[in-house]
């Protein structure tokens, strides 16, 4: 296996040799089984792969709110393994941003106490907090929602709001779980697009969950798996270096492993 | 915490509406069956509160200010001896019959005031003066009493233990914790009506001095006269309460009332801020994934309490006011003192705080990773 985690030191996501399984009534199933994933500061990298592949799972690893049985896992160049429960939740909180697939918004608050929630957790004062929030919401082209309930929006607007939400707190690394899912191809374009413009112009880092395979070309890299195993895709990785010319197209693919043995 | 705790409670309002619902059940209830309660025992030791005395002597072990046992008259000599007394005044206490217009007749209690002094006398006059006792055959009686005597007017003649009685007065409220009515008039008609011997008398009445120390008194008259009971009106009043509560049971049953009612507020609130949270587990899963902390979801849990206890007291206290405006009657008076509002209150907010510990229990086990698969 490479070592490639002390080269990496300054990486946003090290992953290596990661493996989950869920313990159920018929005894414990494998999901992830022995992953190595990497993603550096400011980059987009997409993670696809067939239904019930483990995607959420290794999402919501890396979003430190499942932990993992094996392996290594450095979020922001913190060893996750190391961290107390209450370091986990500071580090979510302080710098992660979540856009759940289905949006998971607060009903009983406005579109604007939405997007306040992440400012108020980090203890914000109320009224510079919701500051912030309505210029999110008006960069997501909501602004003329912020005193709706999510029950009234669309789901694209929905979808909207939750990103608006993860941004809010300005988190240096961003993970969508499928955010395009329930929104039409012109929405999704826009979404993407948006995501694309915080890595390329705030620096920010990405890891998206998707099977939509139109939109791979807004990616820096496509990070494929199958089977709770990650296996390189040549054309995601030609469509990558089509749809993002000048991000990453000179930085080395990194090999991707997965002990076959571990799998079927 | 505030804004995200207040919003989303406010944001379900069938649910905070059932929640308060319960809140006001509790407050009500406490304070007007604790009202009903203090109402009801403090009439046991009304002579004695309203009776202006410091002190009261009756016989060895008196118990009850309305089951007196005759005294001589002459410990009163004894007891204006001791220094501080400022007056001794005997008092009558006794059972006797008034005949009806009917051909029935009620049982009352005779009340027998000094002349001199009217220790003791009646108070809350709605009719004639309290002092109109000394007019010829005089008694008072309470209007609230009315229909027990069948209706006597004011100056109507009525025999009273087989002797000439005229109402002179009428008081509103004077009501004893037993059936009979009570009627006020002199000590020597008192007598004459209990057909008691003009040697005894129920009680001795002390007034003290201007800054002369009760307990000390007290234990001065003690030590003179052993053979007599000897307590500060508050004292008495405390005992009398304590037979009524001790021989009745009045006490365990209003409590347990209570208590049961108080169960039930506690269930309603407890079981609405549960439903609350379970409908709400995935978005406290949520709130758990952008990283709040155990505590800023047990704060939003406790703020929610704390508001819902707050609403529903300040509901809770204004319905107690109504309740005790149209329902307090001296029949039954709803004597609620601040003490009972604020216990009510603090009672509350330990069941709203109880409630919401339940459901955070049940969000502490909330994975934020199967909550956002689904
Ligand atoms: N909490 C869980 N308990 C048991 N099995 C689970 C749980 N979460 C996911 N799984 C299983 O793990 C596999 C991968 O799930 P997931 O990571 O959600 O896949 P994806 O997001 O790629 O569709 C699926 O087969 C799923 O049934
Ligand atoms: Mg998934």
């Amino acid at each position: 296996m490479i070592d490639y985690c002390m080269q990496n030191d300054g990486a946003a996501v090290v992953i290596e040799g990661l493996e989950k399984s869920y313990g159920t009534a018929a005894g414990s199933t494998p999901v992830l089984k022995g992953v190595d994933f990497l993603v550096r500061r400011g980059e987009c990298v997409y993670l696809a792969g067939p239904s019930g592949s483990g995607k959420t799972t290794l999402l919501s690893i890396i979003g430190c709110i499942l932990s993992a049985d094996h392996g290594r896992v450095s979020i922001l160049g913190q060893d996750v393994f190391a961290l107390s429960g209450k370091q986990r939740t500071a580090l979510r909180r302080n710098s992660l941003g979540f856009v759940f697939q289905r949006f998971h918004l607060i009903r009983g608050l406005t579109t604007l106490d939405n997007v306040c929630v992440p400012l108020t957790l980090q203890g914000i004062c109320p009224t510079s907090a919701r500051r912030r929030a309505m210029s999110l919401l008006d960069a997501v082209g909501l602004a003329d929602k912020a005193d709706k309930h999510p029950c009234n929006l669309s789901a694209g607007q929905c979808q909207r709001v939750a990103l608006a939400r993860a941004l809010v707190g300005d988190p240096e690394l961003i993970l969508a779980d499928e955010p395009t899912a329930s929104l039409d191809a012109a929405n999704g374009q826009d979404v993407m697009e948006l995501f694309r413009r915080l890595t390329t112009e705030e620096g920010k880092t990405v890891v998206l969950v998707t099977h939509d395979q139109r939109i791979f070309r807004f990616a820096d890299r496509v990070f494929w798996l199958e089977n709770g195993c990650a296996v390189e895709n040549s054309r995601e990785a030609q469509s990558k270096s089509q749809g993002s010319g000048e991000t990453g197209s000179e930085q080395p693919l990194y090999a991707v492993s997965c002990d076959k043995s571990n799998g079927e | 915490m505030w804004p995200i705790a207040l919003k989303t409670l406010i944001a379900d309002r069938g649910k905070l509406l059932t929640a308060l619902v319960g809140v006001v059940f509790s407050i009500v209830l406490v304070n007007v069956q604790g009202g009903l309660f203090l109402g009801f025992i403090t009439k046991a030791g009304l002579l004695v509160d309203h009776g202006k005395a410091d002190i009261w002597i009756g016989h060895k072990e008196m118990h009850n200010v309305d089951f007196p046992r005759d005294i001589p008259r002459r410990w009163l000599n004894r007891v204006r001896g001791v220094d501080g007394v400022e007056c001794a005044q005997p008092y009558l206490i006794g059972w006797s019959d008034m005949t009806l217009p009917s051909g029935g007749f009620e049982s009352v209690v005779v009340v027998g005031v000094d002349r001199g002094s009217l220790l003791g006398n009646v108070w809350n006059m709605k009719k004639g003066r309290a002092d109109s006792i000394l007019k010829t055959d005089g008694i008072i009686v309470d209007e609230c009493e009315l229909a027990k005597l069948e209706f006597p007017e004011m100056n109507e003649v009525r025999e009273l233990g087989g002797r000439r009685a005229r109402v002179v007065g009428m008081s509103h409220g004077v009501m004893g914790f037993l059936v009979a009515p009570y009627v006020f008039t002199t000590f020597d008609r008192a007598a004459e009506y209990l057909r008691k011997a003009p040697e005894v008398c129920s009680y001795i009445l002390v007034q003290l001095h201007d800054g002369a120390d009760v307990r000390e008194v007290c234990r001065a008259i003690r030590q003179r006269m052993p053979e007599a009971e000897v307590q500060p009106s508050n004292v008495f009043s405390a005992i009398s309460t304590d037979f009524w509560m001790m021989r009745t049971g009045l006490g365990i049953s209003f409590g347990a009332a209570t208590l049961l009612g108080l169960l039930v507020g506690l269930v309603m609130v407890a079981e609405t801020m549960y439903a609350m949270v379970l409908d709400r587990l995935g978005e406290y899963g949520t709130l758990k994934a952008i990283g709040a902390t155990e505590k800023q979801i047990f704060s939003i849990l406790l703020i929610q309490a704390l508001m819902m206890a707050t609403a529903g007291a300040i509901c809770g206290l204004a319905a107690v006011s109504l309740v005790q405006y149209a329902f307090s009657t001296p029949r039954a008076p709803i004597i609620i003192p601040y003490w009972l509002s604020l216990g009510g209150c603090l009672l509350v907010l330990c069941i709203c705080l109880v409630s919401s510990l339940l459901p955070y229990l049940r969000i502490r086990k909330v994975d934020p990773h199967t909550v956002l698969q689904s």
